[in-house]
């Protein structure tokens, strides 16, 4: 167990190592730089200007220096000042972080809350009509194109009803049930649209436990069937959907870009995309840093809930798929 | 000579349309994913028939209502928003599926090489996979999408073409897509190849390449097409987010994902324009979704009723 | 029954009334989210704004595109002796200005604002480690001479007709702000307005930041120190929403009251919306200095005839672009100069829209219509071009298709192929990589000389390490010589005569394809009074302390 988690420990660093080196070479071969947009729309600036700007900020070295520079700096704990908010980069950091577990914590939460029932009763009662109805209802929140389906929600609920606030961002100076309802929104569209892939595993696992020979004896044995879906398949259908979720914390973590960009909520998503559009190494590096290893540590706690939960299955040969 | 064991391979087509027939959600899918291909590969003679131009501009009849000449009215441009929504239909799909099938090409490579080879070449194909998997990918996305095609060492014939933007989205989609694929045919070919009709293949001296195109690859062939299948709609869908943040196909080409994004600033002005696409990409992706699914339960034998 | 009615109404004024007196706070909406608050780093549109409402430059361009004071008491004039030509220590043609501050100027702490605070600002912006944008600027001046707390005179190295002006000149706090400029290097990272942007100190405008909330807003409270009229609003609160739909739900949900015309919505987006809208709100659109056109690459060879270049002017239709996309709110541009500015010349050439001639002119130039539509010379060569701009502007996408519809109807085959900004301007029109047109703006500010961008000496190479914006490589004897007179013969006769040369010159030349000038749009609540747009870079929030409610 301890070899394994070390193992997987030091491959995961190795993998955090190469992408990193690969974003940053990949952000090096984006040409051009925010500089010279400043150049084209103020008439005070000359080109001179930002060709002193580019070098003072060390752009015009080559990509192996600065990520040497940059590489050595990071290992003694200085990774340095965000250039578009001129700020160190934790301090940045820190708070959109925080947004980010403040919109993907409820989002999570509540999407298992709804996923768990609603994918058992749907495998108890495959293909009927209720599992149809929750078949239809988790595909159509994975299909949705996330930016129509956020505006749309904003026009119906903030617009049309005037019910909740169209942005997920209070006043400066609100309170708790002013930050509350302005989180509304976002968190129900996130979930609508999270939801679905968690239903669609519960269900299959569900399914699956069902077949089992020893739920039919069971059932045959005459166990009522509220204390079969929650003794036996629950536990059972429980597996693939931690899994499912662990995994989910990637792209919970920095995909949430659209949905952020919409309710003008700055949360990680959206601070990798402008750092990386704004040629702001040191935050972007640090951004990528935490969103894979965020990746990699669901991975690895997939896997340990795989092995914790089903004591059956050899940690070395647990893969995801299927 | 040798005992002959029967290759299951995929289930007869009796078997297999019974079961998918049944599944009528899935079917009612694949109608309206023939009737959407249809509808785009004849874009063209559709546009002849209408004697309409989807390229052609003209101000002096934006935003103009539903008419018997243009059956969804005008866009901002004053273009044939049907004739427009078919040529995106034709570029959305065209890009879903190569991407799609790319990704499902290379994960089957992969995903065979190293589940029949196992050893070394496993070990390193696997992480391998587990490091692309570890990507963020959205903003991943985002950087490959702004690189300079020419600091690649592109070609300058390909890098500014109109349509290197299409052959951007195709090839970054598939170089993040396989993963999947590969780890189900790993999973799969793992155990094939310690099932009796593999063994006896290779005990009558037939090479690797020939037990693996002959014998494993038509039993891993479902798992590869219900995944393949559900990709499609997440490509669909990711374009129209790359379109969102300007990264996805650059106009005047037209699709579904950047008609969309165009029409952002007209939500209140005309709806309708917002509508169309929004819904077009729903309809397709769901129904690629839905296909999807009844595949997997017409193949796959566990997920039988 | 009447004292029923008397009561509701009563009832009605009263809580009318309330709801009024409440109502002493404004929230705007902005499309972009200022990096900063430090007024010399990083210049940008959502920063001048909201530091226009904080703080208060020498002097700048008001609403009728001239130089005012609003720091300063008077402006420099050679008839005064505040203005003259000196020959500077370096041995340079240079020119001295004076300007006296306003005597009742204070920080928002109280401390005057005196010449320590200018000499600080010009030993931080000269130094080239600082990392401040307008280096360029503070470099010109050659020596500052102080005269009393109050008064001193600026030394530049240069001279020029346009001198009156020092927008570029951003105060900063010596009394708080010195300690943190020890190390230029660590200036831009360690100063007040990074680590304590809502100290009073660092404010002197009629408004202070009382709230930094990162990424999402920024609230502005009364500056009680403040010496001018006392603005009406209590509190300000700016909040940036990047998504121009989000941006629209949300004032129509109520959450904001108000989109900021200089960073907001663009022409197009306000009108669509204003069609559905218009009664809800005062919409304002003021035309402007962004001039949008298209550079055309003069080395190719197609582009090299000038009957080509103004065929393709004649061949399209601005007018109707103007009217049809923008309701005439951004006007047909016919040379780089806006009518609105004063040195503006009425009689230079302009072109309208003649397909017919512009087919007669292709002909001419040995352009004849091959049956496929598209025309080709005796070589056998298509009449084919590449169009560029900055992709995900949607405004300039959807133009550039129109145009490329029309040039298609005289027999033009233009290509289109976007990049995004920083690439298109980062090195595609930079380095002069376009090999048609590129589309995309200027903005200037009123009688901003062209020197950089018709000069023949600034045209970008690999020698002059890529400097200049003569991106499309015009060089004319003539016109470097009246971009000289324009900067030094300032004597308003020769000078307007060199402006309106240059004009015509410009406009018979055609190395660019003048489009429209872009205009603000601002939606504001209907009770909003004492709002004027400027039409250029200094925002109309300089003036918020005339902003009020009335009904």
């Amino acid at each position: 167990m301890a070899a394994f988690l070390a193992r997987r420990l030091a491959q995961s660093g190795l993998i955090l190592f190469i992408v990193i080196f690969l974003t940053y070479w990949l952000m090096g071969l984006m040409p051009g730089d925010p500089i010279d947009l400043m150049v084209q729309s103020n008439p005070d600036l000359t080109p001179a200007d930002a060709a002193r700007l580019k070098a003072l900020y060390g752009l015009d070295q080559p990509i192996i220096t600065r990520f040497w520079n940059w590489l050595t700096q990071a290992l003694q704990g200085d990774f340095g000042y965000s250039r578009l908010f001129g700020q160190p980069v934790w301090e940045v950091l820190w708070p959109r972080l925080v947004n980010t577990l403040i919109l993907m914590l409820p989002v999570v939460l509540l999407s298992i809350v709804i996923a768990v029932p609603l994918g058992l009763l749907a495998a108890r009662k495959a293909y009927g009509w209720f599992d149809y109805t929750v078949n239809l209802a988790s595909f159509a929140g994975i299909s949705v194109p996330p930016f129509w389906f956020a505006i749309l929600m904003i026009i119906g609920f903030a617009v049309t009803l005037n019910w909740l606030p169209a942005s997920a961002a209070p006043p400066g100076d609100a309170g708790l049930m002013d930050h509350l309802r302005h989180l509304i929104l976002p968190v129900a569209t996130l979930t609508i649209l999270n939801v679905g892939t968690y239903l669609r595993f519960m269900r299959a696992a569900s399914l699956q436990t069902l077949r089992q020979d020893y739920v039919r004896t069971a059932l045959a044995k005459g166990v009522s069937e509220t204390r079969l879906l929650t003794h036996h398949v629950l536990r059972n259908a429980l597996l693939p959907l931690v899994t499912i979720i662990a995994l989910s914390f990637g792209s919970l973590f920095s995909g949430t870009l659209i949905i952020e960009t919409i309710f003008a909520w700055p949360g990680m998503g959206k601070t990798i995309y402008d750092s990386v559009l704004g040629n702001d190494y040191n935050l972007a590096m640090v951004g990528f840093l935490l969103a894979t290893a965020t990746t990699l540590l669901g991975n690895i706690l997939a896997d340990l809930c795989y092995g914790l939960l089903d004591p059956r299955i050899e940690l070395e040969e647990v893969k995801l798929g299927g | 000579m040798a005992v002959e064991y029967s290759n299951p391979g995929l289930p007869t087509h009796d078997g297999f349309w019974r079961q998918f027939a049944r599944h009528r959600l899935a079917l009612l899918a694949l109608a309206l994913v023939v009737l959407l291909a249809l509808l785009a590969l004849f874009a063209p003679a559709l546009e002849m028939l209408l004697g309409l131009d989807a390229g052609a501009a003209d101000l002096f009849n934006r935003l103009a209502p539903p008419s018997a000449d243009h059956w969804l009215g005008t866009d901002e441009a004053g273009r044939d928003v049907f004739l427009r929504l078919l040529y995106g239909g034709r570029v959305s799909l065209m890009v879903g599926i190569i991407a799609a099938l790319l990704a499902a090409l290379l994960g089957t490579m992969i995903g065979l090489i190293a589940g029949y080879f196992g050893g070394w070449p496993d070990g390193f194909l696997m992480r391998a996979t587990d490091a692309v998997i570890a990507l963020p990918l959205l903003p991943l996305l985002i950087v490959l999408a702004a690189v300079d095609p020419q600091k690649l060492g592109l070609p300058d014939s390909i890098a500014q073409s109109e349509l290197f933007s299409l052959y951007r989205i195709i090839l970054i989609i598939s170089l993040v897509g396989w993963t999947t694929v590969a780890r189900l045919v790993r999973a799969e070919t793992l155990s094939l190849r310690r099932r009796e009709f593999v063994i006896a293949a290779r005990a009558q001296g037939l090479g690797s390449p020939a037990i693996l195109c002959r014998h494993i690859l038509p039993n891993v062939a479902s798992p590869i097409v219900v995944a393949t299948t559900l990709t499609i709609g997440n490509v669909i869908l990711l374009e129209s987010v790359l379109s969102f943040l300007a990264l996805g196909i650059q106009p005047p080409t037209a699709s579904w994902g950047n008609m969309l994004n165009n029409v952002q600033d007209y939500l209140w002005d005309a709806p309708m324009l917002a509508v169309w696409p929004g819904l077009m990409i729903f309809v397709t992706v769901i129904a690629f979704n839905f296909l999807g699914d009844g595949l997997q339960d017409a193949l796959d034998p566990r997920a039988r009723r | 029954m009447r004292w029923i009615q008397l009561t509701c109404l009563l009832l009605t004024f009263i809580i009318s009334g309330t709801a009024w007196a409440e109502n002493k706070r404004l929230v705007i909406g902005i499309s972009q989210y200022p990096g900063s608050l430090h007024p010399a780093y990083d210049s940008m549109m959502a920063k001048s704004y909201i530091l226009g409402m904080t703080r208060r430059p020498i002097s700048v361009y008001d609403a009728n595109w001239e130089d005012v004071c609003l720091l300063c008491t008077e402006l420099p004039d050679f008839d005064k002796g505040t203005a003259k030509y000196v020959v500077t220590e370096s041995g340079k043609e240079g020119i001295a200005v004076t300007y006296s501050l306003d005597p009742k100027a204070v920080w928002g702490d109280g401390t005057p604002i005196t010449t320590r605070d200018v000499m600080f600002t010009w030993e931080v912006g000269a130094n080239p480690e600082s990392g401040i944008d307008n280096f360029e600027f503070y470099r010109r001046i050659e020596k500052i001479e102080v005269i009393d707390d109050k008064t001193f005179t600026l030394v530049m190295n240069r001279r020029s007709c346009d001198y009156q002006g020092i927008p570029g000149f951003t105060l900063l706090p010596s009394h708080v702000d010195r300690p943190y400029s020890d190390d230029p290097r660590e200036y831009q990272n360690r100063t007040l307005y990074e680590k304590d942007p809502t100290n009073p100190a660092l404010w002197y405008g009629p408004y202070r930041v009382s709230n930094v909330q990162n990424g999402q807003s920024i609230t502005l409270v009364r500056n009680e120190r403040w010496w001018g009229k006392k603005p009406w609003f209590d509190e300000i609160e700016i909040r940036a929403i990047e998504n121009t739909a989000a941006l629209t739900a949300n004032l129509l949900s109520g959450d904001i009251d108000m989109i900021a015309g200089e960073s907001g919505l663009t022409t197009d987006q306000a009108l669509a919306f204003e069609r559905r809208h218009g009664d809800d709100f005062q919409f304002i659109y003021k035309q402007g200095l962004v001039y949008e056109h298209i550079d055309l690459m003069l080395e190719n060879p197609i582009l090299a005839d000038v009957r080509v270049r103004r065929a393709l002017l004649q061949g399209i239709d601005r007018d109707a672009i103007s009217q049809q996309l923008f309701a005439g709110k951004q006007p047909v541009a016919h040379g780089s100069v806006n009518p609105l500015d004063s040195v503006y010349n009425p009689d230079a050439p302009r072109y309208d829209f003649d397909p017919e001639a512009a087919s007669r002119l292709l002909e001419e130039a040995g352009w004849t219509l091959a049956s496929d539509g598209v025309r080709r010379n005796a070589e056998g060569e298509k009449l084919q071009l590449e169009l560029m701009t900055t992709a995900g502007n949607k405004t300039r996408e959807l133009v550039e298709q129109v145009l490329q519809s029309q040039w298609k109807k005289i027999g033009v085959d233009v290509r289109i192929r976007n990049e995004p900004a920083r690439v298109f301007f980062g090195e595609t029109v930079s380095k002069r990589k376009f090999t048609g047109m590129a589309m995309f703006a200027w903005f200037s500010s009123p009688k901003h000389i062209p020197l950089t961008t018709l000069k023949s000496d600034q045209i970008p190479n690999e020698e002059n390490n890529w400097a200049g914006q003569n991106y499309t490589g015009y060089a004319k004897p003539e016109m470097d010589q009246l971009i000289e007179d324009m900067d030094l013969k300032c004597e308003a006769d020769q000078n307007q005569a060199a402006w309106d040369r240059m004009q015509e010159l410009y406009a018979t030349d055609l190395p660019v394809l003048p489009l429209y000038y872009r205009a603000n749009p601002y939606i504001l609540p209907k009770d909003l009074k004492g709002l004027v747009p400027t039409g250029h870079q200094y925002p109309s929030t300089l003036w918020v302390e005339n902003w009020h409610r009335a009904p």
